[in-house]
């Protein structure tokens, strides 16, 4: 596509997220609400971020597209590389805008996310005008192009319409048509379907699924859902009080679970499979405070299986089967507790 | 990793159920208690308002002037100035005969706050001569003063002037009449320190001396203190401001105490009945609103009256109360219509409670916020009316002072002695901010969802 | 919308029927009447002069004559001046307050739409202290004063310069205009920019100002095409009620600057007890105020595109 991209290593994966953390200054003292967190994805990839409400999902992505609010937010550490190329703090990347050209954002909830003052074709048309150079009328016209592909019906009147106007899932393809105006590489949706009716959030998941077939681009994809996560990721982050503590690809981290939480999440999920038609089973208790983030593992007063060490001392990653890995201690070669609802290196 | 022994990954024995809260939690009060402490502006503000209730009640009992007293001998004395005074004999009358020698405009004695006795020679062919008295020389624009006394002929060849004298320099001027009487180009003048004198018998009617004292004409003698100066009456200013004090925060936490009770009383009334009752109060309450504020307040003040003997400050109230209590009804009943919606009412009512416990129970402390914050911000507003009614004429009767009638009797001699609007200007001033500053205050540290991002 | 303009109107109709209802009865409550007001009189003068105003009438036909007369728009004579109709009163004397009200709304939208603005974009850096500081001190100084004092500095500040650079008092040019107006406007230009400042901070925080930084929008132009219109919407539905402070709020500034507004003519009336220009002017206040509102919700209906369909 571009100059930037040639004289990149093939292998390198569009976007590399390494030990990123953010704290944040607040009345009641510096909140630590992403602890190094590291995770990839490659082009034409889903990438799923799950975990409890709090636990910094929207932080990490914002971090990425510069929209933490500083002061009082800061990112002390880490690096986010696109095409190996450093983007934190930085607004262009190889003379293109990240935000809006390079990765289209889309939120979760649509009816606050867009001014209620303009109409949504012109909201539509802005980045063009901003990114493209194209004229306002132009811009427009693309607008309402794109409304079209997003599937929303009589676009050319709608595009002339405010938000108030429209629907909640409306509204949400209309986000999708502005986030991917400028074709993106990446498109990161922060819980696009948590506001909407289930009936209306399998359109929206369709809708994005094909336009990621048609063009490519990699989806950052933010849910409490597990059953989008299923529906959806090719890859799948789990995060816990600022850390991700599980990694691997969907597959990996659905069927082969190796992280006390992530089953957590998965019993707590309600299902129709009848295979598994066990009771729910919501996990006690509530994510530790990251005001004072504890010495050892976060999940431990919550843990079923926590040991002696899991309070004191942080647990590393273990890597398990090609990339899939988990951070409990449970996979240290000198424990030798092996709960069986979770998967093991040498199972098998 | 050598440290970690087989110990260390024994299961955790007593697994507490969840992460115990650190922070203590606290009541509704105690939480928007400590968070006013931590607002300084607000707490601030706190302390002077508190000062404030203060020098009202406990202020004249300090500070025992009567407010109505006229000290004559310092007539819009700022703060601070000389109070020294000699003592003269008692006044008597002067018929130009007595003198001293000279010729031109001259001062037939010294120059006392008493009075300014002035001789001159009749101007060459003059048939009559004006007398001007200024603050200022007469200047290139031949600009001499207040006209004192005409003479329409050459008989009179003298002036005593006792208007109004203070102690400091005036510029007297003669100028020479025509046989039409009108005012020529020729004059006399003469500049005049006046000394501040007081009579015997003044002195001990004020207790400045007694009898007994071996004090003599001529002697100097201390006049009476006023630590913020006085009015154009010789009234004592910080007794005026604290007489004024009463009336002003009167209206200004009376007013507010008892429009914001009713606006409680209605709204409540308004919000528990619904429906078609509730439609019809709440039309009545917009007709209420629509009323312009400021002409009413003035036709109620002159409908109501003022009776012989009364100062006006309960026809105020009244009018204050007749058109302000509508905000606050409205407040208070889509407080009451949220709090029902909300549904925890409806579960006691379901058990059964009976209305007065559910008022008791959930509807006051769930609106007592709102409407302290209400009643705090109402304060400023009366206040600033009452200065304005007063300051228009339309406010309390002289001689009750308030502030604000304080303010409109300053304003006419703010050019030459500002202190007299300075200081009700600045207790208005300094009142009506704190409670605004108190008010931000109360409102961020009763409810989250009432504060301005700030 | 239409449809709601007629409705807003009829009820604004109904709301000038209530003030000039409560006018009536306020004023036929003052103790003595505008008759025995300083001129001694025989009795046949008196029951002549009360026969022309129809005070021997039972109070109800009075109110139903009062009305009448009302929906015809005649206010009737004046009382103190008994030749002079309270219409020449109201046509002669407020088109001044009126200029002298809008250059005062004018200043305090667009200064507190301004100063509002600056305070949010610099929030607790200098400019914002500052103004903030101003703003606080506009709230609490009474009108007043801060008209008495700025007629104090334009003595001086004339006197100083040895020529008038802004007349101190009266009327007639643009020059009496612009410091009265300024006075006028000055505690609603306070009062507004709190609320702007407030407004745009909320705005700021908000998602779709997020939305618009997550698609590259610069920030200037996220301050202009997305922040500024949507902050100043709270501003304009204060507006109305802004508008009534001000008309209202303009017999100080007349009084102290010697304006021949109708505010001024309002309070010699009614130190004379002129009845028919006391309840005249009220009701043509209320009636003014009433229908300002009403042209504000409606120009408000046009700024914020969720109201305009909302009929
Ligand atoms: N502007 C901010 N100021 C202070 N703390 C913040 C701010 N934004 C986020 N945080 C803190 O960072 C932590 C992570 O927040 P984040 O929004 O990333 O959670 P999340 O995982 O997206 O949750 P949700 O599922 O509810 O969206 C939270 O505990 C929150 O308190
Ligand atoms: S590290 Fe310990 S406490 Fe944490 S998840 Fe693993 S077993 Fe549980
Ligand atoms: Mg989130």
């Amino acid at each position: 596509m571009k100059a930037a991209e040639e004289n990149v290593d093939p292998a390198t994966p569009l976007l590399t997220v390494e030990d990123l953390q953010v704290e944040f200054d607040t009345y009641g003292g510096t909140v630590q609400a992403v602890r190094g967190v590291s995770f990839s994805v490659d082009q034409g990839q889903t990438l799923a971020i799950v975990g409890e409400s709090g636990c910094g999902k929207s932080v990490t992505v914002q971090s990425i597209m510069g929209l933490i609010p500083t002061p009082p937010g800061r990112i002390t550490a880490g690096s986010a590389r696109l095409r190996g190329h450093q983007i934190l703090g930085r607004s262009t990347v190889g003379g293109k805008e990240i935000r809006g050209a390079e990765i289209g954002m889309i939120f979760q909830d649509p009816m606050t996310s867009l001014n209620p003052t303009m109409t949504i074709g012109d909201q539509i048309a802005e980045p063009l005008q901003i990114h493209r150079g194209y004229s306002a009328r132009d811009a427009f016209t693309e607008a309402i192009r794109l409304l079209e592909l997003s599937k929303i019906p009589e676009a050319t009147k709608r595009a002339q319409q405010y938000p108030f106007e429209f629907s909640g899932g409306m509204l949400q393809r209309a986000m999708i048509a502005m986030a991917l105006s400028c074709k993106p590489s990446i498109l990161i949706a922060d819980e696009p379907t948590t506001a909407l009716d289930v009936t209306i959030q399998a359109q929206i998941l369709d809708l994005m699924q094909e336009l990621q077939k048609e063009t490519g681009m990699a989806i950052i994809l933010i849910t409490h859902d597990l059953g989008v996560v299923a529906r959806m990721a090719d890859e799948v982050a789990v995060m816990y009080a600022g850390k991700v503590v599980e990694y691997g690809s969907a597959d990996d981290v659905f069927y082969r679970s190796a992280h006390p939480y992530t089953v957590g999440l998965k019993e707590a999920m309600p299902t129709n499979d009848p295979a598994r038609q066990h009771e729910l089973k919501p996990i006690d208790g509530s994510p530790p405070d990251l005001f004072a983030p504890p010495a050892g593992c976060g999940y431990c007063p919550r843990c079923p299986y926590a040991m002696q060490i899991c309070s004191d001392r942080q647990p590393q990653d273990h890597n398990l089967r090609g990339h899939h890995s988990a951070s409990c201690w449970l996979h240290h070669a000198q424990s030798d507790s092996r709960p069986e609802t979770l998967f093991f290196k040498d199972t098998h | 990793m050598s440290d970690l022994t087989a110990a260390s990954f024994a299961p955790l024995s007593d697994q507490q159920p969840s992460q115990v809260i650190a922070r203590p939690s606290l009541s509704y009060w105690q939480d928007a208690w400590s968070r006013l402490q931590a607002n300084r502006r607000a707490l601030v503000s706190l302390y002077i308002v508190i000062g404030l209730l203060l020098f009202t009640v406990f202020g004249p009992v300090v500070w025992p002037v009567d407010p109505a007293m006229q000290d004559i001998d310092q007539i819009s004395q700022p703060p601070g100035t000389d109070r020294t005074a000699t003592l003269v004999a008692d006044y008597e009358p002067w018929f130009g005969t007595s003198g001293l020698p000279g010729t031109g405009l001259r001062l037939a004695e010294k120059a006392t706050s008493q009075a300014v006795r002035l001789q001159w020679d009749a101007v060459d062919g003059a048939s009559g001569h004006r007398v001007y008295r200024n603050l200022f020389p007469i200047g290139p624009e031949l600009s001499y003063g207040i006209p004192m006394a005409e003479f329409l002929n050459n008989d009179t060849l003298y002036f005593e002037d006792r208007l109004d004298l203070q102690p400091g320099r005036f510029y007297y001027v003669v100028v020479a009449l025509d046989e039409r009487g009108l005012i020529t180009d020729r004059y006399q003048s003469i500049s005049v320190d006046v000394e501040r004198v007081t009579t015997r018998t003044e002195a001990l009617e004020r207790g400045l001396i007694t009898e007994s004292n071996a004090v003599q004409i001529g002697d100097k003698i201390t006049l009476a203190w006023h630590p913020l100066g006085t009015d154009y009456l010789g009234r004592d200013l910080l007794a005026r401001l604290m007489a004024g004090a009463r009336v002003s925060l009167f209206i200004g936490i009376g007013a507010p105490f008892l429009f914001v009770l009713f606006g409680v009383v209605y709204g409540s009334a308004a919000g528990f009945m619904g429906g078609r009752i509730d439609q019809l109060m709440m039309r009545f309450a917009d007709f209420v609103v629509a009323l312009p504020f400021l002409l009413f307040m003035i036709l109620f003040k002159i409908a109501f009256g003022i009776g012989p003997g009364e100062s006006g400050v309960f026809p105020m109230l009244v009018a204050l109360v007749v058109l302000l209590w509508p905000a606050t009804a409205r407040l208070v009943r889509g407080q009451i219509l949220q709090i029902r919606e909300q549904g925890y009412i409806s579960a006691s009512e379901l058990l059964g409670a009976s209305t007065p416990y559910l008022i008791m129970r959930h509807m006051i402390p769930n609106t007592l916020g709102v409407v302290l914050v209400t009643v705090t911000f109402a304060i400023p507003s009366a206040i600033f009316t009452e200065a304005f009614l007063s300051f228009i004429g339309m406010g309390v009767a002289p001689p009750t002072p308030s502030w604000g009638s304080m303010s409109n009797e300053g304003i006419k001699t703010m050019l030459t002695t500002p202190h007299e609007l300075f200081f009700p200007a600045l207790f208005i001033s300094l009142t009506v901010l704190a409670f605004n500053l108190l008010g931000d205050g109360l409102r961020d540290a009763l409810d989250a969802r009432m504060r301005n991002v700030e | 919308m239409w449809l709601y303009i007629l409705k807003r109107v009829l009820q604004g109709l109904l709301t000038v029927w209530f003030i000039a209802t409560a006018t009536f009865f306020a004023m036929h409550n003052v103790p003595g009447d505008p008759l025995t007001n300083d001129r001694a009189m025989t009795e046949t003068t008196r029951a002549n002069l009360e026969a022309k105003y129809g005070l021997d009438q039972p109070i109800t036909t009075q109110y139903l004559i009062f009305l009448r007369n009302l929906a015809r728009g005649d206010f009737g004579i004046s009382f103190v001046q008994e030749n002079r109709e309270v219409n020449d009163i109201i046509r002669e004397h407020f088109p001044v307050s009126a200029i002298l009200g809008v250059l005062a709304v004018v200043f305090a939208a667009t200064g507190g739409v301004l100063f509002g603005a600056l305070t949010a974009l610099y929030r607790n850096r200098l400019p914002d202290y500052l103004i903030m500081f101003l703003v606080i001190l506009g709230i609490s100084v009474p009108s007043f004063v801060v008209a008495a004092l700025s007629q104090l500095s334009l003595v001086s500040l004339n006197t100083l310069v040895g020529f008038t650079v802004l007349p101190v008092a009266g009327w007639g040019t643009v020059m009496h205009m612009l410091v009265p107006a300024l006075v006028l406007g000055l505690s609603t230009m306070a009062y507004l920019t709190r609320l702007m400042r407030s407004s745009m901070l909320e705005v700021t925080s908000s998602d779709y100002v997020r939305t618009a930084k997550s698609k590259g929008v610069p920030p200037t132009r996220i301050f202009t095409r997305h922040q500024l219109r949507n902050a100043i919407l709270p501003v304009v539905t204060v507006l109305g009620p802004a508008i009534a402070a001000i008309t209202t709020g303009g017999f100080v500034v007349e009084l102290v600057f010697a304006i021949p507004g109708l505010g001024r003519y309002f309070v010699e009336a009614v130190q004379q007890l002129d009845y028919t220009v006391i309840m005249g002017t009220t009701v043509f206040y209320g009636a003014f105020l009433v229908f300002m509102v009403i042209l504000v919700d409606v120009v408000y209906g046009f700024i914020d595109p969720r109201v305009r369909l909302d009929s």
